[in-house]
């Protein structure tokens, strides 16, 4: 026999988990909802954010689909929806909301969706800040450009400003080619096999624009800070 | 189903509302015939408290006695009042984490005070539908941190009611907004009371209300704008808190007056003590003075619509909300922000509480077409190394939303684990709001590194924090000690339902229960007094009702004894109508039985 853990999903004897519903008793796969009677089912502290979603596990997702998923989802969710109904349905639904907030906030953004399908896959991105072998030379420009900014008073710092807007145009042209690859890296999970070459790529992809994001990050906000301003986004 | 109903607790006024078939009712005073209740609580020498126009009527007689604007005060601490609000304000001298008024040698505190007007309102809704108020939606400002927001609920607690849900007061009325006008698109709610300020940039689409971000300023709002109006008279270096209260109520009027004239008067007067100044004051000169106020309202803006990731053109319709927003230059500024002309068709001071109705029918099961997504306005996080904020959650992410940390020892042995909660937007901790210190305490002796505990921080439907703990080692839950850096304590909130204020008002299920008693007793005994005469067919069903319904006497459910009294009242019928065609009239009535006997 199984035994409950305290999420209350019993281990059946096959070493999958299996839910069973508090109202009518129907054991089936983690799933936020009763396939049988609807009503929520808590899922547990383990459910990955496809299971949330009720999605198979894809790297690719389109944005209306996901966004369409996640109203209809919220609607039958959300405990506002179960205000009137009993304990277990209330709680039920607080656990699975939260958990559905955070899958969304996950699935939505393509870097986020890729840092977690890493993790999905037992690798992580590394805190280390080392410049990536690549970007080496494009970095030292920025930095040296910076500096100048810094360091320029009076019109030469409209000249300066300009320079390292240049950069960051540099910058964000650089990484709009990784988005592009990481695009077709996504596609490939769906047809390819070689899933550690497409992991090793992802992961050397995602490295290369999180610093990219940091330091785009920066040399915006130094161009804020300096007068001669980069025209507001459109 | 138990209806549920929606209060607007507001700044300057209060008022209930509920769901009546599709559409949202404020309901009136029946004295006055509006749905406003002045949130003014003026407390008496007697003991008793007046609250509303009369209260308002009071204020400048004694200042000292009456406090408005509480909500301005709830969630605070002793040390977090201004300077400018201790001259004007009775505040007690204690030290303490929740701040108090001192008022006829009693300390009172700011969810005693709203929980009048909870009170009053309740009442109001008992009268005016005749069912009991038990459960309630309750809005607060979308900025509200956790403190504020549990001091609401603390008011609710004082109250007598069960508070289902805060729902967010810019979120309330773009859902009066959206369903009134049918509108999809990207919508901003620009919400400007009495005391607090608020920006939300929303999503309608397929009825559901998607909050995108918030922002604001919970200590910004029409008050400060008859407060720069009054400076304008020179009152002196220490005024006497007559002069200052009556110069604030000819502020607000002149404010109000100005609205629609292009000049108005400013004239303070306290007989009592001799003092009288008189002003005229036009229009260009309330700009001047308000402006900074205004223009204060903006900064939140562009930060709310930078974190929606909008720009102010995307934004498809904008809602104004508050009666400060009744102000031409408020409208005008808005307008120029985000290049459209804002819309104003709904009752600035109504349609907060007629969308916490509809949130309300929906809590109650009544309307499902509709679903709130509402956010967190504010970060959440823990204090680590070198006093920096380490955000947990971070603000404008959608609620619920929970967020899991692992805690361990750094000392062999170590039997307890600790760490702080903040909420706010800065680097350091010291910069932003504590909200609790937490313990995990009795942890097994193991040496450092091994104990691992789940910390589960959940930011509830509310925008209430919960902190739980799990021992990942044994799977069990783990116990938390709470330390609030603010807010009533459990006991001091029993304390004070016991000490609570003279209404001098009966409990309404009570008096509900006396009623449908005595309509029970008379059917009960005019009925027997018939039973001879029923014919055998009829006599069972008599019989079976009188005794359900006299068991129902015996209980308390007012409701129940209704209902079968008139089940006995259709059973009878026929019995009743032969009666009375044998001549002995209103056999059945109440009076006439007791005359017969």
């Amino acid at each position: 026999m199984g035994d409950t853990s305290t999420t209350g999903t019993p281990q059946a004897r096959a070493g999958a988990p299996v839910a069973r519903c508090w109202s009518c008793g129907e054991e089936q796969p983690p799933a936020p909802l009763c396939r049988k009677c609807e009503s929520v089912l808590p899922l547990s502290a383990d459910a990955d954010h496809y299971q949330v979603f009720g999605l198979p596990r894809r790297l690719s997702l389109q944005p209306d689909e996901l966004a369409q998923r996640y109203y209809d989802l919220s609607r039958r969710l959300h405990p506002d929806t179960h205000g009137s109904g009993p304990a277990e349905a209330r709680e039920a639904s607080m656990t699975n909301t939260a958990a559905l907030t955070r899958a969304y906030r996950t699935l939505r953004d393509p870097l986020a969706r890729a840092r977690y399908w890493l993790e999905l896959h037992g690798e992580k991105l590394g805190d280390d800040n080392r410049v990536p072998g690549e970007l080496a030379a494009l970095v030292f420009e920025v930095q040296e450009k910076l500096e100048d900014l810094r360091r320029a008073s009076g019109p030469a710092r409209a000249a300066r400003a300009a320079e390292v807007r240049a950069e960051l145009e540099a910058l964000e042209a650089r990484d709009g080619e990784l988005h592009e690859r990481m695009d077709t890296n996504f596609r490939q999970w769906d047809t390819a096999h070689e899933a550690p070459a497409l992991l090793r790529e992802l992961r050397s992809i995602l490295s290369r624009r999180a610093y990219l994001a940091t330091l785009i990050r920066d040399v915006r906000a130094a161009l804020e800070a300096a007068p001669g301003r980069a025209e507001p986004r459109p | 189903m138990d209806r549920v109903f929606g209060i607007d607790l507001g700044t300057t006024n209060s008022l209930i509302a509920y769901l009546d078939g599709e559409t949202p009712r404020a309901i009136p005073d029946p004295g006055t015939g509006s749905p406003l209740l002045p949130s003014i609580a003026s407390f008496q020498p007697d003991g008793e408290v007046l609250v509303g126009d009369a209260a308002r009527q009071r204020a400048a007689e004694a200042p000292l006695e009456t406090i408005a604007s509480v909500k301005r005060f709830m969630g605070l601490g002793a040390a977090d009042v201004r300077d400018e609000d201790r001259r004007r304000y009775p505040i007690a001298s204690s030290r303490g984490p929740v701040v108090r008024f001192a008022i006829h040698g009693r300390e009172v505190s700011p969810p005693e005070i709203s929980a009048l007007f909870l009170t009053h309102l309740r009442r109001r809704a008992e009268e005016a539908l005749g069912e009991e108020v038990k459960r309630v939606v309750i809005t607060v400002p979308a900025y509200f941190n956790d403190s504020q927001r549990q001091a609401t609920r603390d008011a609710g607690r004082l109250a007598g009611l069960e508070v289902l849900r805060l729902v967010n007061e810019p979120t309330a009325a773009a859902l009066a907004y959206g369903l009134d006008k049918r509108k999809e698109g990207l919508v901003a709610v620009y919400d400007l009371g009495g005391g607090t300020f608020d920006i939300s940039i929303l999503r309608i689409r397929d009825g559901i209300f998607e909050v995108l971000s918030t922002n604001g300023d919970t200590r910004l709002g029409g008050d400060d704008m008859d407060r720069a109006l009054a400076a304008l008279l020179d009152l002196g270096d220490d005024p006497d808190p007559r002069v200052v209260r009556a110069a604030l109520i000819a502020a607000e009027r002149a404010k109000i007056e100005l609205s629609t004239h292009d000049s108005a008067r400013l004239r303070v007067e306290v007989p009592e003590i001799g003092f009288q100044r008189e002003r005229a004051v036009t229009r260009e000169e309330l700009e001047q003075a308000i402006g900074g106020v205004v223009e204060r309202t903006l900064e939140p803006c562009r930060r709310a619509l930078k974190d929606s990731g909008l720009t102010a053109r995307e934004i498809d319709e904008v809602v104004l909300v508050g009666g400060a927003t009744r102000v031409p230059m408020v409208r005008r500024k808005v307008e120029e922000f985000f290049g459209r002309v804002p819309h104003t068709e709904l009752d600035p001071d109504q349609v907060v509480a007629l969308g916490a109705g509809v949130q309300a029918g929906v809590l109650s099961g009544r309307r499902k077409d509709v679903l709130l997504l509402d956010v967190v306005p504010l970060s959440l996080g823990i204090e680590t190394v070198g006093g920096v904020m380490e955000r947990i959650i971070d603000r404008n992410t959608t609620i619920p939303t929970a967020a899991r940390q692992l805690f361990t020892t750094f000392m062999d042995d170590q039997t307890a684990v600790d760490f702080s909660v903040y909420q706010g937007e800065r680097e350091l901790v010291k910069d932003n709001r504590k909200l609790a210190h937490f313990t995990l305490r009795g942890l097994e002796a193991l040496p450092a590194g091994v104990p691992r505990l789940e910390v589960t921080f959940l930011v509830d439907a509310n925008g209430i924090l919960n902190v739980t703990a799990r021992d990942l080692r044994t799977g069990r839950e783990q116990s938390i000690d709470v330390k609030p850096s603010y807010g009533l304590t459990d006991e001091e909130v029993e304390a004070m339902l016991e000490a609570s204020f003279d209404f001098a008002e009966e409990d309404v299920s009570a008096r509900l229960l006396i009623e449908a008693r005595n309509e029970g007793d008379g059917i009960l005994r005019a009925t027997r007094r018939a039973l001879p005469k029923a014919e055998p067919a009829e006599r069972a069903a008599i019989e079976a009702a009188i005794a359900r319904l006299e068991e129902a006497m015996r209980a308390t459910d007012h409701n129940r004894i209704r209902d079968l009294v008139e089940e006995l009242n259709q059973a009878s019928m026929p019995l009743a109508q032969r009666i009375m065609d044998e001549s002995i009239k209103e056999a059945l009535e109440h009076r006439s039985v007791d005359e017969v006997v």
